[in-house]
C-alpha cells in the first residue's frame, strides 16, 4: 500500500478517476474530470469507445475538467468523428469558461457539438 | 569226560547228544549251497530250502545260484563274484537277493569258496548264504534316514535364505516378494502366489504371484467362500491333495487347476504365531501354491511349510508395524514442516495458497481450500481433475454445517474427503481433498487429515486475525496520515510520502504531521513510535494530538519535546518513541527545530549543496539513559529552501552502514534540486528504497517561499507532464496571475513538453527537459528545453495541433532548434 498526496501519477487501470459512465434520460453519459492530458488520454479513450458500442445518443461532460491539452483534443476529435460515422446523436457539455472551453476554443471545435449544461445538451439530442 | 573226574581239555568236548553231520549239514544256521563251476547247483542244504520256499528238486540240477538273484544281483554277479571267485577263490560277504520261490526277495551276504581239482582246474564252488534280512533293513533305515535329513537340511538352508530376506524385508510388498519365492526353492512348487488381508476393509487381496497367468485376483471379501478365505479365516494350512478333494472342498480351484495342470494346492496361512496357540495369533496373508502332479508332502515337509507360515506373517507384521511407523512418522513431519511453512507467510490469501501446495501433491492429487471470510469465498485449489461441482458443494455445505469431516465411503460417487477448518469453534471453512487410493491405513489417514484440518483451520484464523487487525491498523494510520494538511498559502508548500513495507510485517509506527500554529507559524513534524501493530498506530494518534496541544506561538521546539517527555509518562507505549520538529516562522523566514533521537532534517538551500541539520539533538522521549536536555536551534532559510523530514526507513538497510544512507540520501537528494515538489519524495523513496524495503517509510518535504523563477528538470515521460504542471500552477497563483492567463501558460507548457518528449526525444526515454519559468508584473516567460533531435517539419497532425494551440494561447513563441529545441514562449498579463 502506498500513498502520496499530491503528485504521484497514479498507475493505468485507475481510470475511473478520470472517467466514468452512466445515463442521462435516455442518453450514455460520459464524465470526465480533472487533467486530460498525453499521459492519459489514450486510456481515457480507449475505455469510452469499449462502453459506447451500441450506444443511441451520448453526452460528454466536461464541465470538471480542470486540464484538457491536445491529447485530449485529439481524443474528443476521433470520437467525435467516429459517433458521427455511426450517425449517433453527441453533445460535448463544456462550462462557458475553463480550461477545457479554453482548449477547444483555441483548436476551433466544432461549436454545434457543444453545449454549456447537460439538460440543454439532451434537449438539443431530442430535439 | 573222564574217567578221572576232571575235564580233559586236550580233547574235543563231547557234546551232550550225537551231533550227526548229515544233520548239522542240512539245519546249520546258514544256508549251504554246492554248485558246479558254470554254477549248477548239485547240493543244497534244508536251511537255504527253508528259507527260499523252493524243494530241492527244483534247484539241484536245474537252476545255477545266479538263477536264484534279482536282476540287479544278476549283473552283480557277473561282474564282480565271479571273477573274483575265479582270481582269489572266494570272495566274503557278498550282498545278493536272492528271489524265493514266491518272488519274494531274502537280503543276503555270501561267502564263497572255489575248489579246485589236482591240476587246478576248478571242480565246485561251495557256497554259504547269511540270512541278511535284518541287517539289510537296518541299512535301508539309515539310508533313508539320510535321504530325508539331506532333504530337510536343503528346506532348512531355504528356509534360512528366507528368513534372512524376511528380516531385511522392510514393508508388505519386499515381504511378499520374498515369500512367493519360497515354496519353489524349499518344495519344488510350480507356481505360488500370495494374499494379503486388510482388515480395514475385510477384504483379502492378492500382492504377488509367480505365475500371474493363473486363479483368480479379483479382490474378496473376508466372510467369501473361496479357499483363500476359508484358509484364513481357519488359520490353518490346508492341503488339497487332488482336483477330486478341490471339487469337495474348493470348488472354486477345480477351474484354475483343471486349467493349469495343477493336482496339489496347499494353503498356507501367514499368522504371527503358531496355529495352535489360538490366542492373539492373527493372519495377516495367504500363501497358495500349487505343484504339477498329485504332490504328497512329508510330516517334515509340512512342518517346514507352516514354519514357513509363521516367519512370513511375523515378517508382514513388523513390516506392516514399520510401513505404520514410518507413515506416522512422515506424516508427522508433514505436519510440522506444514505448520512451520505456514507461519512464515502472514496474509490471509498468501497462507491459503500455500496450504493447498503443501498438501498437492504430497498428500493428495486435488486439493480446495474454502474459507467463508469476508463478503466473497476465498477459494484456493490445486491438482485436479477437480471432482463433480454440485456432488462437492453439496458436500461442503453439510461439512461447514455440521463441523464434522466426512470421509468417502466405496461406494461414494465423490471421491473426495472433506474436513471443516475449525477455530476457537467456529467452522472457517472447509478443506476438501482426493487422495492417492491407498489401500490401507484409513483410519490412521482419517486422524492425519483431522490433525491437518485442525491446525490449518488454525493457521488460518491466525492469518484472518492478522489480516482484519492489520486492516483496522492500516484504516487507522491511513486516517492519522492522510488527514488535512495545510496549503493555498503561497509561502509554503507541503508534500509527504508514505509507503507501508512490502514484506507482510504489520503497520509500522511511522507518522508525519504539518499544522498551522498561527497565521505565520508552521509546524512539521515526523516521527517514529516504537512497535507495530494497532498499539502502535493508536500511539501514533495519540502523541500526534499531544504535538497539536502542546504547540503554542510562544513555546519554542524545545519546550515542546519537554512537554512530550511528560506526556510519555503517562502514556507508556509513546515512550523512547523519536521525533523531529521544526518551526517555521512564515513572515520572518526563519526555521526553530529540535530532535528527540530522531534523524536530523535535510537541507537544501537554493544555492549550494544539501546539509543535515546536526544541531539541537537530544535522546528519545522519555529516554531514562540518554540526555534528556531539550534545546532548539534556529536559522534563516532563504526563499526556495526545501527541507526533508523522514524516518529511518529511507536510509536504513541491513546491507548497508547507515553513514552511506546519509550520503546517498544527500546526493539523491541535491540531484533532484530542480525536480517537481510534488513526486519528490516518492522519488525519493524508489531511488533509496527500491521495491522490496522490509520497512515503513514516511516523509515529509517543505518548500519554503515563493520564487521568482522556477526552474524545473523532468524526465522525458508523459507522466511527468502533470507533475510539472501542478508545481507551476501552484507557482502562478502563488504569483497572483490571472486564470486565464495561468491556464494558457499551463497549456501552453504541457504542449511544449510533450512535443518534446513525442518528437525531441522519441528515440530517447532518458532525455531531460528543462523548464525555466518567471513571472514579472508585465508578463510569464516560459522557456522549454530538450537535447533531442530536430527532423524537420512536423508533420503529425496531433502535434501540430499542439504547436497550434501553443502559438494560440501565447503572445510570442520563439522556437530555436540550434542545439536541440528551445522554446520560449512569452504571455503578457494585463491583455486577456
Amino acid at each position: 500500500m502506498e500513498f502520496t498526496r499530491g503528485g504521484r501519477p497514479v498507475p493505468m487501470g485507475q481510470l475511473e478517476r478520470w472517467v466514468t459512465f452512466s445515463t442521462f434520460g435516455d442518453a450514455d453519459l460520459v464524465s470526465l474530470t480533472g487533467e486530460i492530458d498525453l499521459a492519459n488520454a489514450p486510456e481515457i479513450g480507449k475505455a469510452i469507445v469499449q462502453r459506447l458500442q451500441k450506444s443511441g445518443k451520448v453526452l460528454i461532460d466536461l464541465t470538471t475538467v480542470s486540464f484538457l491539452d491536445s491529447a485530449g483534443v485529439r481524443l474528443l476529435d476521433a470520437l467525435i468523428g467516429d459517433l458521427d460515422d455511426h450517425a449517433i446523436p453527441t453533445r460535448l457539455v463544456v462550462g462557458e469558461t475553463g480550461a477545457a472551453r479554453m482548449t477547444l476554443q483555441l483548436c476551433a471545435f466544432r461549436e454545434d457539438v457543444l453545449a454549456t449544461d447537460l439538460d440543454r445538451a439532451a434537449a438539443d439530442l431530442t430535439g | 569226560m573222564s574217567d578221572s573226574g576232571g575235564p580233559d581239555v586236550t580233547q574235543e568236548l563231547r557234546p551232550p547228544w550225537d551231533e550227526d553231520p548229515d544233520d548239522l549239514y542240512e539245519h546249520a544256521p546258514c544256508g549251504y549251497l554246492t554248485t558246479l563251476p558254470d554254477g549248477t547247483i548239485v547240493r543244497v542244504n534244508q536251511t537255504f530250502l527253508s528259507w527260499t520256499g523252493f524243494t530241492r528238486g527244483e534247484l539241484v540240477g536245474h537252476r545255477r545260484f545266479r538263477d536264484l538273484l534279482t536282476s540287479g544281483g544278476q549283473i552283480y554277479h557277473e561282474t564282480h563274484y565271479a571273477p573274483l571267485l575265479r582270481m582269489q577263490d572266494e570272495v566274503h560277504e557278498l550282498a545278493f537277493d536272492v528271489v524265493c520261490a514266491d518272488g519274494r526277495q531274502l537280503p543276503t551276504l555270501v561267502n564263497s569258496v572255489l575248489g579246485r581239482d589236482d591240476e587246478g582246474r576248478p571242480k565246485a564252488i561251495r557256497t554259504m548264504v547269511f540270512n541278511a534280512t535284518e541287517r539289510r533293513q537296518y541299512e535301508k533305515e539309515l539310508l533313508l534316514a539320510r535321504q530325508i535329513a539331506e532333504a530337510s537340511e536343503r528346506r532348512v538352508r531355504v528356509l534360512q535364505q528366507i528368513v534372512a530376506d524376511l528380516a531385511a524385508a522392510p514393508t508388505e510388498a519386499e515381504v511378499a516378494e520374498a515369500v512367493v519365492r519360497a515354496p519353489e526353492s524349499a518344495f519344488g512348487a510350480a507356481s505360488s502366489s500370495i494374499y494379503l488381508v486388510d482388515p480395514e476393509r475385510d477384504t483379502i487381496y492378492a500382492v504377488a504371484s509367480t505365475d500371474p497367468t493363473t486363479g483368480n485376483w479379483d479382490d474378496m471379501p473376508r466372510s467369501s467362500q473361496r479357499a483363500v478365505a476359508r484358509v484364513a479365516e481357519r488359520g490353518d494350512l490346508h492341503v488339497v491333495g487332488s482336483v477330486a478333494e478341490a471339487r469337495q472342498h474348493f470348488p472354486d480351484l477345480v477351474d484354475s487347476m483343471r486349467r493349469s495342470g495343477r493336482n496339489t494346492v496347499v494353503l498356507l496361512p501367514l499368522t504371527t504365531g503358531p496355529a495352535d496357540d489360538q490366542a492373539g495369533v492373527e493372519t495377516l496373508g495367504v500363501l497358495a501354491f500349487s505343484f504339477k502332479g498329485e504332490r504328497l508332502l512329508s510330516d517334515g515337509e509340512l512342518r517346514v511349510v507352516r514354519l514357513l507360515g509363521q516367519q512370513a506373517g511375523q515378517a508382514l507384521d513388523r513390516a506392516r508395524l514399520y510401513d505404520d511407523a514410518r507413515r506416522r512418522e512422515e506424516r508427522a513431519t508433514f505436519l510440522a514442516e506444514t505448520t512451520r511453512s505456514l507461519d512464515e507467510l502472514h496474509r490471509l490469501l498468501r497462507r491459503t495458497r500455500r496450504l493447498v501446495e503443501r498438501v498437492v501433491p504430497e498428500i493428495a492429487d486435488w486439493a480446495e481450500v474454502r474459507l467463508h471470510v469476508g463478503s466473497a469465498p476465498v477459494v484456493e485449489d490445486s491438482g485436479g481433475p477437480r471432482p463433480d461441482e454440485e456432488l462437492l458443494l453439496q458436500r461442503l455445505g453439510k461439512v461447514a454445517a455440521s463441523g464434522e469431516p466426512v470421509f468417502p465411503s466405496e461406494t461414494d460417487q465423490l471421491d473426495c474427503s472433506v474436513l471443516p477448518l475449525t477455530a476457537r469453534g467456529l467452522v472457517l471453512g472447509t478443506l476438501a481433498l482426493r487422495m492417492a487410493p491407498d489401500r490401507r491405513g484409513a483410519a490412521a489417514e482419517r486422524a492425519f487429515l483431522v490433525e491437518l484440518a485442525d491446525r490449518a483451520g488454525l493457521a488460518l484464523e491466525n492469518a484472518r486475525l492478522y489480516e482484519q487487525e492489520r486492516q483496522i491498523a492500516r484504516t487507522l494510520q491511513r486516517s492519522l496520515l492522510a488527514g488535512d494538511l495545510p496549503g493555498g498559502d503561497n509561502r509554503f508548500a507541503v508534500e509527504t510520502h508514505y509507503q507501508a513495507a512490502t514484506q507482510d510485517l504489520e503497520v509500522g509506527g511511522d507518522w508525519f504531521d504539518a499544522f498551522l500554529i498561527s497565521k505565520d507559524k508552521l509546524a512539521v513534524v515526523v516521527g517514529d513510535v516504537v512497535g507495530r501493530g494497532i498499539e502502535a498506530a493508536t500511539t501514533m494518534g495519540q502523541l500526534r494530538s499531544a504535538v497539536r496541544a502542546l504547540a503554542s506561538n510562544e513555546n519554542g521546539p524545545a519546550q515542546l519535546i519537554e512537554g512530550l517527555d511528560r506526556f510519555v509518562e503517562r502514556v507508556e507505549s509513546a515512550r523512547m518513541a523519536t521525533v523531529a520538529y521544526v518551526e517555521i516562522d512564515l513572515a520572518a523566514g526563519e526555521v526553530a527545530y529540535s530532535c528527540a533521537g530522531h534523524l536530523p532534517p535535510l537541507l537544501q538551500e537554493p544555492a549550494g549543496s544539501p546539509e543535515y541539520l546536526l544541531q539541537a539533538r537530544s535522546a528519545a522521549l522519555g529516554s531514562k539513559a540518554g540526555n534528556r536536555v531539550r534545546t532548539e536551534h534556529r536559522r534563516r532559510l532563504p526563499a526556495g529552501s526545501r527541507l526533508l523530514l523522514y524516518t529511518d526507513g529511507l536510509i536504513e538497510r541491513r546491507t548497508r552502514p547507515i553513514d552511506k544512507g546519509f550520503e546517498m540520501l544527500a546526493r539523491e537528494y541535491a540531484r533532484r534540486r530542480d525536480a517537481p515538489l510534488q513526486g519528490l519524495a516518492a522519488g525519493l523513496a524508489d531511488t533509496l528504497v527500491g521495491r522490496d524495503h522490509t520497512d515503513d517509510v514516511c516523509m515529509l518535504c517543505l518548500t519554503l517561499g515563493t520564487e521568482e523563477r522556477i526552474e524545473r528538470s523532468i524526465g522525458a515521460d508523459r507522466m511527468q507532464i502533470a507533475l510539472l504542471r501542478a508545481d507551476l500552477r501552484a507557482w502562478l497563483v502563488a504569483h497572483d496571475v490571472e486564470p486565464e492567463c495561468r491556464d494558457a501558460v499551463l497549456l501552453a507548457c504541457s504542449e511544449a513538453v510533450a512535443n518534446a518528449i513525442e518528437h525531441g526525444y522519441r528515440d530517447d526515454p532518458f532525455g531531460m527537459i528543462d523548464v525555466v519559468a518567471t513571472v514579472t508584473d508585465d508578463a510569464v516567460e516560459v522557456r522549454v528545453t530538450d537535447r533531442g533531435t530536430w527532423r524537420g517539419p512536423v508533420t503529425d497532425v496531433s502535434r501540430g495541433r499542439g504547436l497550434q494551440l501553443i502559438r494560440e494561447s501565447m503572445d510570442q513563441v520563439l522556437f530555436d532548434r540550434s542545439d536541440g529545441t528551445t522554446v520560449t514562449m512569452r504571455r503578457g498579463r494585463r491583455e486577456a
